[in-house]
């Protein structure tokens, strides 16, 4: 009776979950995951002979089956609660907080980068007014309790490397409230002390800071769907003044022309709100601004929601993404003229820098 | 294509199931070759020609010995079969290891060769050769039918990770069998197990070792977790494939020997061998030891004898230097065991266990190495020559992240389930053990199935071999 039993669940189980996979329809796009999900292949001859069809069919059959988040979720419940895994694919929660583990410290790339900013410096930015500065990861204000790269290490080497140029220390101004619950990046409106901070140390001036908040509360960050657990969603600010709103934007990847791009919200990616998201190079005009002082951030997409705070402060400032642009480009876009400098990239960058297309 | 994965699980075992049960009797076996050649291609494509070529070389060397019994022709097929065969194998798993050496011994510069090695030529060669063999000795009739011998090549249970069927263990069971729900359920109870072996415990210790592999500052315990995870990696993961390739020939009315018999238990080396990957040790207990005298031919020739076998046990395991120091290893264990320990460990029962467990863990420390110089710091480490400190967080981190998988790992390596159906298979009992084990094996499959779906590390350790 028993092997009867086990039997019959074990045909529905198997036959049923077959059919299913059969008869639902295919997904584009997962939400929770935020990603594209594989399609079925194209079966060509020399796929067939080489296996590659059926590499293609395995990612597939994963990728597309039935009920996928709850089985997401039913194994990251498991890792957590019945295996005792303090984190579920390198991703834990503290406090609410989704937190990526970053681990191990990457020596070479971290030297890598401080030679790719040196060859940086030395091909555009002699001479001219050179701050950097280096955005914690999120796990760098967790607990001790999680496994961490040696920030302390990370950050005495990039000082050693690129002592040269002005350092501006961002890590006591920030705290794990500063980053968003579900995502990586930090939010824009508790950029306050930062903003701050940049200003007085490279002399400009931010005074309108009477800013109208637009929410977003249905966000759901890069880790939401990662960490496989039921989270609640995150909630999503953007400040815009009057400076903000009449500023001009232009992206030589896209038509986009204004600071936010609301359409955004809701998307696969809710934080590209800031400027559009990833882009090689952005310019950001401040049309009431009389001066000619003018700023370039060599950046990642942190800068993207930190920059709208600093136009004010400037005739333009122009974000520059390595990770989509050749440096040996830049001369094909911009011209170096004392404009001053920032180069502000977070520790997740510098720790696998053969991203930044510099060499 | 692998057992543990969706591709396997959810599209073609439930396709050939339903067809399988559904076609009449005669055509069972076409349906399973057909099923088994496809399983071969989704994962090799064209090496599926070597596949059909060993079965069809090995079906008409059967033929022709059998024909020709008794008369010198057929030595002189039983002679090209052995050559062939061992040269299939020769060519895909070792030229360029020879290639290799030679290039080393002789500072010569001979180009290595571009080849992909099929998987599972040596479990199926194996195969084919102990049926050589066996139909040359007039132990098993020669098969008239090419279907079934083709199918007994290369039925998809154990074609790529073993264990090694013999032709005279199934060649019942490949002209008539029987399928009862009996036999399916505790077939699929078995394959639940051996997935959820792979799958929870040896994946998972996979990625342990992977994690602590990554330690920029490594310790002394980093390097003991190393050394224990990998041995039950290994365990499981094999063990694991066993079991499915067990569990899915019951499904289908096949009976296949055990593989394994909880070789961490064992109290010398002797015994260990007698439990590790019992179709390969009796092969060449069978096919090399015995034929070569074994131990009645005096001290040195029995000797001699082991050390050809472990030689081969080691080499079969793969064209490095490691896995023929790994053979030789536990060749000199045995023969000192055979004549100096045997006694010793026999009225010392606690010791020879720890002995045992000690010796084996050293041993998949050099079977996991990919040099000789990785073997020598990896065991300085572990004995303290290295200047390491003892611990550090990063190692203490992983050791709690995974302390439960571990120590299910352990448990699991030890007869703890059959022990807990001894217990329940008594009349008082009886219910409550079937109730566990019908919740249990279909909880396991829906876990399973999530950890398949989110699956990021999935290798089959024996599939290189």
């Amino acid at each position: 009776m028993k092997n009867k039993i086990i039997t019959i669940l074990f045909i529905i189980i198997v036959c049923g979950l077959f059919l299913l996979n059969i008869i639902v329809k295919d997904i584009d796009i997962s939400d929770s995951e935020r990603r594209y999900l594989t399609k079925f292949p194209d079966i060509t001859l020399s796929g067939l002979l080489d296996a590659s069809v059926f590499a293609s069919i395995e990612d597939y059959s994963s990728d597309q089956f039935v009920w996928r988040d709850y089985f997401r979720g039913l194994k990251a419940w498991v890792q957590y609660n019945i295996l005792g895994k303090l984190d579920n694919n390198n991703l834990f929660i503290e406090d609410g907080q989704i937190i990526k583990i970053d681990y191990p410290l990457n020596i070479n790339k971290v030297n890598t980068f401080i030679d790719k900013m040196n060859l940086l410096y030395n091909t555009y930015l002699k001479d001219m007014n050179v701050y950097y500065s280096i955005i914690p990861d999120k796990n760098y204000y967790s607990s001790n309790k999680y496994l961490k790269i040696d920030y302390d290490l990370l950050f005495s080497m990039v000082n050693q490397g690129l002592d040269y140029m002005e350092y501006i220390d961002l890590t006591d101004k920030l705290e794990l409230s500063n980053y968003y619950y579900t995502d990586i990046h930090w939010k824009q409106e508790t950029l306050d002390e930062i903003v701050d901070l940049l200003s007085s140390s490279m002399g400009f001036k931010i005074k309108d800071k009477d800013y109208k908040r637009h929410e977003f509360t249905e966000f759901k960050g890069t880790y939401y769907g990662q960490i496989g657990l039921k989270v609640p969603f995150d909630k999503l600010t953007y400040l815009t003044n009057d400076i903000i709103d009449a500023a001009s934007v232009y992206d030589i990847e896209s038509k986009l022309n204004t600071v936010y791009e609301e359409s955004s919200l809701g998307k696969m990616d809710s934080y590209d709100v800031f400027l559009g998201g990833s882009s090689a190079l952005i310019e950001i005009t401040n049309n009431s601004n009389t001066s000619k002082k003018e700023l370039i951030i060599f950046r990642d997409s942190f800068s993207s929601s930190l920059a709208p705070l600093l136009i004010e402060g400037y005739k333009k400032i122009t974000l520059v993404d390595l990770r989509y642009m050749n440096m040996n480009l830049l001369s094909d876009y911009i011209t170096f003229d004392n404009q001053d400098i920032l180069i502000l990239y977070n520790t997740s960058i510098i720790n696998s820098s053969d991203m930044l297309k510099i060499f | 294509m692998v057992f543990s994965s969706i591709t396997f699980l959810y599209y073609f075992l439930p396709i050939v199931l339903i067809i399988y049960f559904i076609i009449p009797n005669k055509f069972k076996n076409l349906c399973l070759l057909i099923s088994s050649l496809f399983f071969y291609f989704y994962g090799e494509g064209k090496f599926l020609i070597i596949l059909l070529l060993s079965c069809l070389m090995n079906f008409i060397y059967g033929l022709l010995i059998d024909k020709y019994r008794n008369k010198k022709l057929a030595k002189i097929v039983f002679i090209t079969a052995i050559v062939t065969n061992i040269g299939l194998l020769m060519y895909f798993k070792y030229l360029n290891f020879f290639i290799d050496n030679i290039n080393n011994i002789f500072n010569t510069n001979i180009p290595f060769l571009n080849i992909v090695m099929p998987i599972g030529i040596s479990f199926f060669t194996f195969q084919t050769l102990s049926y050589v063999v066996d139909v040359y000795t007039n132990k098993v009739k020669a098969s008239k039918n090419l279907i079934d011998f083709c199918t007994y090549v290369s039925l998809f249970f154990q074609l790529i990770a073993g264990p090694i069927v013999r032709y005279s263990d199934i060649d019942d069971e490949l002209k008539k069998r029987k399928c009862s729900f009996d036999e399916f359920g505790s077939g699929v109870i078995r394959f639940i197990i051996g997935l959820a072996k792979k799958v929870l415990i040896a994946n998972e210790l996979g990625s342990l070792v992977s994690l602590l592999g990554n330690i920029p500052d490594k310790a002394i315990l980093t390097y003991l977790i190393i050394a224990v995870s990998e041995t039950l990696q290994i365990y499981f993961d094999f063990s694991g494939y066993s079991d499915m390739a067990i569990g899915l020939g019951k499904m289908f009315g096949f009976h296949f020997l055990e593989n394994f018999n909880y070789p961490f238990i064992a109290k010398s080396i002797t015994d260990f061998w007698r439990r590790w990957h019992i179709s390969l040790s009796s092969f060449f207990r069978d096919y090399v030891y015995i034929p070569l005298g074994g131990s009645r031919k005096g001290i040195l020739k029995h000797i001699r004898n082991i050390f050809i076998v472990w030689f081969l046990t080691g080499f079969w395991h793969g064209a490095a230097w490691n896995f023929i120091i790994w053979g030789v290893y536990f060749g000199i264990l045995l023969i000192i065991e055979k004549y100096l320990l045997k006694d010793f460990l026999d009225k010392h029962r606690i010791f020879s266990h720890i002995y045992t467990l000690f010796l084996v863990l050293i041993s998949f420390i050099i079977f996991n190495s990919e040099s000789l110089s990785e073997i020598v710091v990896f065991l300085k480490s572990i004995f303290g020559f290295n200047n390491l400190p003892f611990s550090n967080f990063s190692t203490i981190y992983y050791l709690r992240s995974y302390l439960v998988v571990l120590l299910c790992g352990i448990i699991f390596a030890t007869p703890v389930v059959k022990y807990w159906q001894k217990i329940f298979s008594k009349p008082k009992l009886r219910y409550i053990g079937s109730f566990l084990e019908i919740s249990g094996s279909m909880l396991l499959l829906i876990i399973i199935t999530a950890f398949l779906i989110d699956a990021s590390f999935n290798p089959f350790l024996y599939f290189r071999f």
